[in-house]
């Protein structure tokens, strides 16, 4: 019963976070959906980081909103968007999300595990207080993400090599693997039933229909480390996609 | 004798059919129930550090001139409570270890955050680098162990949900798999305490 309350109790948890609906996966690397910064300026800032992670490998990614939502805490938030998204590479967790809410004047760095060594929190908020909020109280908000991402990419510069290509320019992989086991069991069923001796139709078909069931219910199954940017609409181009690092939520936060 | 062979055919596919799930279903759970010591290694690192922060803190604060002493001490002694609770490197299995070592990490929070709403009263200590400095990397180690509590919570629902589903049901409590409990306070508790201020202290009831 006190286990039951538990689970009511974190459901309702769940939904209530989810309530804080998290954006959709940004299309580019560099999205003001605040209208502050110029198109031209925004491409610039876009190159710039497609470029680094060509180079590094490493992923930041710039997001300027107009408000918070109601409710929610820049940090919690910042740490929702950052692990929905996946930024930075899986192995590497070589990501950094800048997040700014223009309204309520607060911006956050916040970095994945990979670069907590090259991004520390007290450089985090120095960039922050030294690099960006001059800028922006001096109302240029182009002036201080230019800033802002100079300085992260002076900061983690070196820190990982690249591949040359961004995970959204990568070649997309076969899902193969996730084929092989079932292609494994179709087989051994059909040898099944050739060994039986296909006399009945009765016994193959509840052999198929077995053979369906253990696919669906058996080893393997489970969410397998969410594929990413599966079916994104905006392939090249300067598009993002997540390579699904995470982050323990290192960073710094600010306000101007 | 055909049919026998049929049979035996079936009921031997039926088993191997039964194993393989069970199989699957049982090292689905020795991966989770790993997954959910693996956090706790990680809840622990973030407290750790935050433990390390403090003799630097208390060593810069009191460095200010005529810093509040009692504040002072209520972190030193809070840190000394949380170094003597012994914790297992796995995961906790009974809710009262776990709610022990939440005790003292809270009451250590509560305690940091108190002196740091008292330092405000010091502007030449809020001017030095180092105190800056400290502060960031304390309110960065505060937000880390809001998310590594949270991970935490989230792996241990996913176990403790994986053994009380089918098949696991039938065989988790044979095999030692154990209902994990999850950290209690909410998040918000990790936030400074709000300073209230009792002008109108209401009479006891």
């Amino acid at each position: 019963m006190r286990t039951f309350a538990i689970l009511c109790l974190w459901l309702g948890c769940i939904s209530l976070a989810l309530g804080g609906e998290i954006p959709p996966k940004p299309a580019k690397y560099f999205n003001d959906y605040a209208n502050v910064v110029s198109s031209g300026k925004a491409t610039e800032l876009n190159n710039q980081l497609v470029e680094f992670e060509r180079a590094s490998s490493s992923q930041i990614v710039v997001v300027v909103f107009p408000n918070l939502p109601p409710g929610s805490a820049i940090e919690d938030y910042s740490q929702k968007m950052f692990t929905a998204w996946g930024i930075g590479q899986k192995e590497k967790n070589n990501g950094v999300l800048l997040a700014v809410f223009v309204q309520d004047r607060k911006l956050r760095i916040h970095v994945g595990y990979g670069l907590e060594g090259a991004l520390p929190d007290a450089l985090c908020r120095r960039i922050i207080d030294n690099e960006i909020t001059p800028h922006f109280k001096a109302g240029s908000y182009e002036g201080g993400l230019a800033a802002g991402i100079n300085a992260i990419i002076a900061a983690t510069k070196g820190e990982y090599k690249g591949t040359g290509v961004t995970v959204n320019e990568r070649p997309r992989g076969s899902q193969g693997q996730s084929i092989v086991p079932i292609i494994v069991i179709f087989v051994f069923i059909f040898f099944l039933l050739k060994l039986i001796g296909g006399r009945g139709t009765v016994y193959s078909r509840r052999g198929y229909r077995r053979g369906g069931w253990i696919i669906s219910s058996g080893p393997g199954w489970g969410n397998s480390g969410g594929s990413w940017g599966g079916g994104s609409s905006s392939r090249g181009g300067g598009g993002f996609s997540g390579g699904g690092g995470s982050s323990g939520g290192g960073g710094s936060s600010g306000s101007w | 004798m055909k049919k026998l062979l049929i049979g035996l055919g079936v009921i031997i596919g039926l088993i191997i059919i039964l194993v393989m799930i069970a199989g699957g279903s049982y090292n689905r759970l020795v991966s989770l129930s790993q997954g959910v010591d693996k956090q706790w290694a990680q809840v622990q690192n973030v407290y750790q550090r935050r433990f390390d922060l403090i003799p630097n803190l208390v060593a810069t604060v009191s460095g200010a001139a005529d810093f509040e002493k009692s504040t002072l001490t209520e972190v030193t002694e809070a840190r000394a409570s949380v170094g003597k609770v012994q914790i297992s490197n796995t995961a906790p299995a009974d809710s009262a270890k776990l709610a022990e070592f939440e005790k003292s990490q809270t009451q250590l929070s509560s305690a940091l955050s108190r002196l740091l709403v008292v330092a405000e009263r010091y502007p030449e200590l809020k001017a030095t680098a180092g105190f800056r400095d400290l502060q960031v990397q304390l309110e960065g180690t505060e937000n880390r162990i809001a998310v590594e509590r949270n991970t935490f919570n989230n792996s241990v629902q996913s176990y403790n949900t994986a053994i009380k589903s089918f098949p696991a049901v039938f065989y988790a409590g044979f095999f030692g798999f154990k209902e994990k409990p999850y950290f209690t306070a909410v998040t918000g508790a990790e936030a400074a305490p709000k300073v209230e201020f009792d002008f109108k202290k209401s009479p006891a009831k």
